[in-house]
């Protein structure tokens, strides 16, 4: 009776640990090939970054994408006029409450065992490229992706613990910063951003 | 006698030890004067990542090479018009940790032709898969002939 109480009492944390750990491994590495396919959500991202603006002036155009960008608290880390690139970053913090809430809780579902990690820092990245849509360059296009990586901080699973400095990446595809960012560059270069 | 015994012993392990030493001295790795030199793999593996394409215009390539990258999702990380380099990156969706990263370089073979390289990476391993630099290819062809017809209409 003792024993199989024992066993039960070890078993619990060990049972969550293994559901844990089997819930994360679900998801398989990707192969590579498949990150040069063509995916159906490939041409509504493309449309939620890309605008085409009615002028001649792509300087102008990526002047004014750079002056938004500040605007928005990023930093200008490169830029290559002749092909109209711009990339820019800014770090903020990623701590969020929910996180916190849910480490607890795990904390005490797993008898103290297992500790999840939670993220600590990120870097958000835009990257942005313009080009004439026709000969004459009477029509740009602007596209802007933005993505960010997160760092986490440390945890524990039963004895062995997780150094923290474990990154992930993401990109972002709310499609209000996306429409907030077009939003700002039309108003700066008194033009209308058409969608494409 | 017991002495010169204990001599004896103790100058053949002094001996054996000298020759381990020597002998894992002489083990030494051979150094390999073609290790440089390309081999017939890596001959193909540059031509599966070497193409190219009639076209004029410089500028032209590298945009197209741009537009080609991110309508496949990458993200453009660096690109340099000076020499013709863009590279880019792109993250495996549902599993955040797994990153391809690829560089296409941008040369004029002749006036004419314009040779394209590309060189892809996979975490931290080069992707040897010919079905990628196919695919990455066909998407390259795809965005210049775009280009090319957006540049014949008015």
């Amino acid at each position: 009776m003792r024993r199989t109480r024992a066993i039960v009492r070890t078993g619990a944390p060990v049972a969550a640990i293994l559901v844990l750990t089997a819930l994360s491994g679900c998801v398989a590495p990707t192969e590579p090939a498949e990150l040069f396919a063509l995916t159906p959500d490939i041409p509504k991202n493309r449309t939620m970054q890309t605008r085409m603006f009615e002028t001649p002036n792509e300087r102008e155009l990526l002047s004014a994408s750079a002056a938004v960008l500040q605007d928005l608290g990023f930093q200008v880390e490169e830029s290559q006029r002749p092909v109209g690139f711009l990339r820019a970053t800014k770090e903020r913090s990623a701590r969020e409450y929910g996180q916190y809430v849910r480490q607890v809780l795990v904390l005490i579902l797993s008898l103290g065992k297992l500790m999840q990690p939670v993220d600590l820092h990120q870097k958000i990245a835009a990257s942005l490229i313009s080009r004439p849509l026709n000969a004459e360059a009477t029509r740009q296009e602007v596209r802007i992706m933005f993505y960010r990586v997160v760092w986490k901080g440390d945890g524990q699973v039963d004895n062995q613990y997780i150094p923290p400095g474990e990154q992930y990446m993401e990109m972002i595809r709310d499609p209000e910063i996306y429409q907030q960012f077009f939003a700002k560059l039309s108003k700066a270069v008194f033009l209308e951003a058409h969608r494409i | 006698m017991n002495k010169s015994a204990m001599h004896i012993t103790l100058l053949g392990a002094g001996l054996l030890l000298a020759e381990t030493l020597s002998l894992q001295g002489c083990a030494a790795p051979q150094p390999t004067p073609d290790m440089l030199a390309p081999t017939e793999a890596q001959m193909k593996i540059r031509s599966l990542q070497t193409r190219s394409f009639d076209l004029r215009d410089r500028n032209a390539a590298i945009r197209g090479v741009i537009a080609s990258l991110q309508d496949l999702g990458f993200i453009i990380e660096r690109a340099n018009e000076g020499l013709g380099l863009v590279t880019a990156a792109r993250f495996a969706e549902p599993n955040y940790y797994d990153v391809v990263t690829i560089t296409v370089t941008v040369r004029q073979e002749t006036t004419e032709k314009m040779s394209f390289r590309a060189n892809a990476i996979y975490n931290n391993k080069p992707i040897e898969d010919p079905k990628v630099y196919q695919n990455f290819f066909a998407a390259l062809q795809r965005a210049l002939f775009l280009s090319q017809e957006s540049t014949a209409s008015p």
